[in-house]
């Protein structure tokens, strides 16, 4: 479960981003968060494994506090998945030792155990193929399930997606969010930041729609598309689903 | 053209060959090593690392390297009473000088890594070594081999500087027997030939690394 408690945070001194956020996101939901950019919502995801330090409020992440000095960030960090829009997988390693570093050095496994269990998950995502390949060798689907891999290697109690999906060749956006959306039905708790309203419909429990460092209206799928109480979110939603 | 004089003259030139390597590869090693610690310093947020390295990278490079060598061999022993001898005082001038151009380029090579790996690498529970050893250093490295190898067949030339306190290294040999011998046209085409020599195949040896690290990626 992740309670995010009136969070604010500021890049830099004058430069305000998000404005006491309050948000809970409890075990096996899946939570879309939508809104135009600049509006906050990496950063509030960036701050829910301590990426960015936020300067004020708590983020409770399964009992454990974020930024409590007492915290092992680290520890921490490696139960939460996290997948980036533009992939950032090593360039200079394979696939199979992108997704095997983590285990290795932060979980401490055996090389053959961390390639095992990399090699189920490939097959999973639907490219064991490709794991002898280097990134760049890949199509830009391909590199985002094996990023999306190299997360669920750690065996995560969380995933997070930042714009999972944005980077991508429009055919090759189908192909990731089968995957998400799998990982969805499968109970994983996750929090996406995405622009497609399709996934949402499908699998959110909750939409929350932010804008300039707020959260505007929050709603289950329904409710959100159907009925938006906000003018912002009206013409948000007008404008992204054509 | 007499090119006997190279022939007779051949084993005290190449003597010096030697000093002037052993001049270039402590240089080369300890300024890399100080200039990683100055780069990472100078990488850093908390300011009294940060500005001690920024303060000593612009100062070294704001000064002529033989200005360095003179301070270090006349001035320090000024103030510490003790003689420093010519290969130390050379050395240590060498490695202070040069790892402030060294710590630029590490620098440079590591900030040419976007920071979403660096991202990458913490959001799977690496720690700050771990996201260095693993992830930045292997990709920086690459970057920045053209330019530490161009900075190394720098300090091979530089060494020559070494003269001023009366180092016999080659280019000094070179000049010795010229006085001796007056033979200026032939000594010092056969210096350049040497120095072209060496450097080119510093050249080649950057280009054949960074294809070796390529190979697969990118």
């Amino acid at each position: 479960m992740i309670e995010i408690k009136n969070v604010s945070l500021w890049y830099g001194p004058r430069h305000q981003v998000l404005y006491g956020i309050d948000e809970t996101i409890a075990k096996g939901q899946t939570v879309v968060i939508c809104g135009p950019s600049g509006s906050g919502k990496s950063s509030l995801l960036r701050c829910i494994n301590g990426l960015s330090r936020f300067q004020s409020g708590e983020i409770i992440v399964d009992g454990v506090s974020v930024l409590d000095p007492a915290t092992n960030i680290h520890k921490l960090r490696s139960n939460i998945g996290m997948v980036f829009q533009h992939f950032e997988l090593y360039p200079h390693m394979t696939a199979l030792d992108n997704i095997t570093l983590a285990p290795i050095r932060v979980r401490k496994k055996s090389k053959s155990e961390a390639e095992k269990k990399a090699m189920e998950i490939l097959e999973r995502v639907g490219i064991p193929e490709q794991a002898r390949k280097h990134p760049a060798a890949l199509s830009g689907g391909q590199q985002q399930r094996v990023a999306i891999a190299r997360a669920l290697a750690m065996e995560p109690a969380i995933m997070l997606f930042d714009e999972p999906t944005s980077a991508l060749d429009p055919e090759m956006i189908k192909e990731v969010l089968d995957v998400m959306i799998d990982l969805a039905r499968e109970g994983m708790t996750m929090v996406v930041v995405t622009h497609e309203m399709g996934f949402a419909r499908k699998v959110a429990h909750k939409i929350i729609f932010m804008d300039n460092g707020r959260v505007v209206e929050k709603g289950d799928g329904q409710a959100f598309f159907e009925h938006p109480e906000n003018e912002r979110t009206r013409r948000f939603l007008n404008r992204i689903l054509i | 053209m007499d090119l006997s004089v190279i022939f007779r003259n051949f084993d005290f030139m190449f003597g010096g060959l030697i000093l002037t390597f052993q001049l270039a590869v402590i240089s080369i090693a300890g300024g890399l090593l100080l200039g990683i610690f100055l780069a990472l310093a100078r990488l850093s947020a908390r300011p009294w690392l940060y500005y001690p390295a920024t303060l000593y990278i612009h100062f070294f490079r704001g000064l002529p390297l033989i200005l360095v060598i003179f301070w270090l061999y006349f001035l320090v022993p000024v103030v510490t009473g003790k003689a420093m001898d010519e290969f130390t005082a050379a050395v240590v001038s060498f490695i202070a000088f040069e790892a402030a151009y060294f710590a630029e380029i590490i620098r440079a090579g590591i900030q040419s890594i976007s920071t979403g790996q660096t991202m990458a690498a913490y959001a799977g529970g690496l720690t700050f070594f771990q996201c260095a050893r693993h992830v930045i250093l292997p990709q920086a490295l690459r970057n920045m081999t053209p330019a530490l190898v161009t900075q190394a067949v720098v300090i091979f030339q530089d060494t020559s500087l070494a003269y001023v306190i009366g180092l016999r290294e080659f280019l000094r040999r070179v000049n010795l027997v010229d006085a001796r011998e007056a033979r200026s046209v032939e000594l010092y085409l056969f210096a350049g030939l040497i120095y072209f020599l060496f450097c080119s195949a510093g050249a080649v040896l950057s280009r054949r690394l960074e294809n070796c690290l390529q190979r697969d990626w990118a």
